[in-house]
């Protein structure tokens, strides 16, 4: 992305109807309270267990390690039943604007079996915090944030061979599939498709995988859009991979994950550190304000690599009038707010807004055609 | 030459009327009373479910009479808060007619039964005269009644929906057992008698002969049982106190322990083959391999234990002994059968016919008792006896097949084990 790009304002009424604009603040607006709220939730819940949580480590008949593990499901069970009111109020938000087709019962379903990976990898997560909290109560983070990001690495390979995915079918968009891998460097990444379109209409995609597990997800609602915008959302998962923005991304993590581990060691010393089951609860109340402070860097590079991404689909696809007509659907169809107010897009946003992605694609035609 | 032993039925009378020291202080108002004496007709064996069909004929139409019965009986005790002394004797005598009818159908007992569910035979049901009943309780009874006939209906196949398949397997290896030996085993037959008791409280309670829910311990329903000596034990010291918080998230709480026990389970299968070579050559197993294999049978029991609600701590991942409230004993390598050993897998099978039935059991039984600790934060102690029950066979079993003992695991559903003494007296009749 050149470094000297400079993105035009906008006229949004030139781009959206008055309908659209107001449909989609209202839409976004509500997420934007009820991320507020809810996170003012989870951490009041989170301070309640760290303040009295470390009771039910009389609920255990395992060990140190074992009685940790089970403060830590329970901490994670806290912060779920914190989260159930706003995951049904999102249903319910969803559904009214068409979004999502799921029922509640099925949203909740799917919500505790994710609750049942959490609790795996929290078990995982704790079973090396404690391992290595016993043999260095002080500096158990500096072996054990190497480790995190070899499980960050692991997991990153691993994934796609998980993943519920089934081969591009059409053939034609299989073909102009490879042509742009062949332009962007990354031949013999595959291009799959998800099927969520009985759950939503929502349309997505995503690049994950480490090395030979490379390959780019399409969600099946996006085959509905027509061929040309199809591709440059290919083109831009393509960028990600050939931009090596997974590996970059794990990289972040690693940097972030010493400082992390850090802190959590350095909060917990009162509680006995983290050898101690009793330090489980106060840590999750941690990780979670770590996070949230972490939260507005984590967005920064996000955006970061999918603006480079988008500037890399247009220079493979030279098709800016596709990809703006793509931007404007994600408005219409998922009702992403094209101008969010820039406090939410610096703190929430992974993505830049779609007013900035309509100005780039207008700043790479404008560059092509020259002064 | 030997004094001639009293025969048989006499030594179960006599052990019956004896007054127990097991006796529940409140007992139920409907009991299961054995007078079985193991013993089975060959003839009457082979063709008993042909025998039974004129009983199945009669019960059908007792039924729609008994049911007809019993809504104007549910009438009677709404209104007054007592069933009438007609309706409790023609009710009590269809549970008993049931209870007869399918206990002579099943194998557990061997007569043919009268047609009129008088009392009297060999596995009986006792019931008190009427008494009051609470008009609350007996408004809903049909509602209040669905776990307990669901429970039943998972035990034994009368209620005619879910197979009853305990009871069905129970019988289906009775009956080869008793064209073979002419007799059936006490642990099939006691097994079988617990699931019948079991119905006809249920049964009783649906039709309003009592306002007493069922009692599924099987220490209260079987009051003269214990079970032999075992070497492999369920001991449990467990105050039914439930923490309503990981109640509610039991099943994801035991994932952890899910993904251990299988990668643990891998290994123990691979150990149990090698501990199978070691018995055959030596007649018993190697010390490493039982202590591996006796800790995978108690880290199994304990998490069956946690999942299923029969303990209330989050066990541990090491299935060391003595750290959790329902624990399994395991006596150390003894001498096996090399015969035993050589076919344990084919020997097992019918064992795991039984536990694979037993494990259903456990899954209903908790189901419920989750909504029960939720509420009261305490384990219903007749669902978490009868849970431990399912735990100790399927330990019992796994120490089988994984030949950390020859002994063949014991059916009786009863927790009480032998005193010295009444192995020798119950020793006569096996």
């Amino acid at each position: 992305m050149p470094g000297d790009l400079e993105l035009r304002n906008l006229r949004l009424r030139d781009y959206f109807s008055p309908r659209q604009l107001d449909r989609s603040e209202d839409y976004e607006r509500f997420f934007r309270i009820e991320f507020v709220v809810s996170q003012v939730a989870l951490v009041v819940a989170l301070a309640l267990y760290a303040w009295r949580g470390a009771r039910f480590a009389r609920e255990s008949a395992a060990g140190r390690i074992g009685t940790g593990m089970l403060l830590g499901m329970l901490g994670l069970a806290v912060g779920w039943l914190s989260q159930l009111p706003f995951r049904v109020v999102e249903v319910w938000w969803q559904r009214r604007y068409d979004i999502l087709d799921t029922g509640y019962v099925d949203a909740l379903v799917d919500n505790w079996l994710v609750l049942g990976a959490e609790f795996l990898s929290i078990c995982l997560a704790l079973l090396i915090v404690m391992g290595f909290a016993g043999l260095f109560p002080r500096n158990w983070w500096l072996p054990a944030a190497p480790v995190f990001v070899a499980i960050g690495a692991l997991l990153a390979f691993t994934l796609p061979y998980l993943g519920d995915t089934e081969r591009l079918e059409d053939s034609a968009l299989r073909a102009n599939a490879r042509q742009l891998a062949r332009e962007l460097d990354v031949e013999g990444i595959p291009v799959d498709v998800e099927e969520v379109s009985d759950e939503t209409n929502a349309p997505n995609a995503y690049a994950y995988g480490l090395g030979p597990s490379r390959r780019i997800v399409l969600w099946d609602t996006l085959l509905e859009y027509p061929d040309d915008e199809v591709l440059v959302v290919v083109a831009h998962e393509f960028a990600h991979q050939s931009r090596d923005h997974i590996w970059k991304s794990l990289g972040w993590y690693a940097l972030f994950a010493f400082p992390g581990t850090y802190l959590i060691a350095r909060f917990t010393r009162r509680r006995g550190g983290m050898a101690e089951p009793a330090a489980v609860p106060l840590s999750l109340l941690v990780v979670v304000m770590l996070s949230l402070a972490a939260l507005p860097f984590e967005n920064a590079i996000s955006r970061h690599m999918e603006r480079e991404a988008d500037w890399v689909a247009l220079d493979a696809t030279e098709d800016p009038e596709a990809a703006q007509r793509l931007f404007r659907r994600f408005t219409r169809d998922a009702l992403a707010q094209p101008d969010p107010p820039e406090w939410s897009s610096a703190l929430l946003d992974s993505h830049p807004t779609i007013e900035e992605r309509i100005a780039m694609a207008i700043a790479w035609q404008d560059r092509r055609r020259g002064p | 030459m030997e004094p001639e032993q009293p025969p048989l039925e006499l030594q179960e009378t006599r052990a019956a009327e004896e007054p127990g020291p097991a006796e529940p202080p409140h007992r139920h108002p409907v009991r299961l009373i054995v007078r079985d004496d193991l013993r089975r007709s060959r003839l009457t064996v082979f063709f008993r479910a042909l025998l039974a069909l004129p009983h199945l004929v009669w019960l059908v139409l007792w039924g729609f009479a008994a049911w007809t019965a019993a809504f104007a009986n549910w009438l009677a005790v709404v209104i007054s808060g007592e069933t009438p002394t007609t309706f409790h004797g023609f009710l009590g005598a269809y549970v008993r007619y049931t209870t007869h009818v399918y206990a002579y159908l099943l194998l557990a007992a061997n007569p043919f039964p009268g047609f009129t569910g008088k009392p009297g035979y060999p596995l009986d049901i006792e019931l008190d005269p009427p008494a009051r009943q609470s008009r609350w309780s007996a408004l809903v009874r049909l509602l209040l009644a669905v776990p307990a006939l669901v429970i039943a209906s998972v035990l034994a196949p009368v209620t005619g929906v879910f197979g009853g398949g305990v009871l069905l397997v129970a019988a289906f290896l009775a009956w080869f057992t008793a064209l073979v030996l002419g007799r059936v085993t006490p642990g099939l037959r006691d097994l079988m008698a617990y699931g019948l008791g079991y119905t006809a409280q249920a049964f009783a309670y649906s039709l309003l002969v009592t306002g007493r829910y069922p009692d599924s311990d099987p220490d209260a329903m079987l009051t003269r049982s214990s079970a032999p000596r075992h070497p492999v034990r369920l001991s449990f010291d467990d105050d039914l106190r439930r923490s309503r918080f990981t109640v509610l998230f039991r099943l994801p709480l035991t994932f952890p322990h899910f993904v251990w026990l299988t990668m643990w389970s891998a290994v123990a299968y691979v150990a149990a083959v090698a501990n199978w070579l070691v018995a055959l050559v030596l007649g018993r197993s190697a010390r490493p391999l039982h202590r591996f294999l006796a800790a995978y049978v108690r880290y199994a029991s304990h998490v069956s234990a946690y999942l299923f609600l029969v303990g209330n701590p989050f066990p541990g991942f090491t299935g060391r002994p003595g750290v959790y409230p329902v624990d399994v004993e395991i006596d150390g390598p003894g001498p096996q059968r090399r015969l035993v050993t050589l076919f344990r897998l084919v020997l097992a099978v019918p064992a795991f016919l039984v536990y694979g039935t037993l494990s259903a059991v456990l899954a209903v039984a908790a189901f419920f008792a989750w909504f029960a600790a939720l509420i009261t934060g305490r384990m219903p102690r007749g669902l978490r006896s009868l849970g431990a029950f399912a735990i100790r066979y399927g330990a019992q079993t796994t120490a089988y097949w994984v030949v950390l003992t020859d002994r063949y695991p014991h059916a009786l559903p009863t927790t009480r084990i032998q005193t010295p003494d009444a192995a020798g007296r119950e020793a006569a009749p096996a």
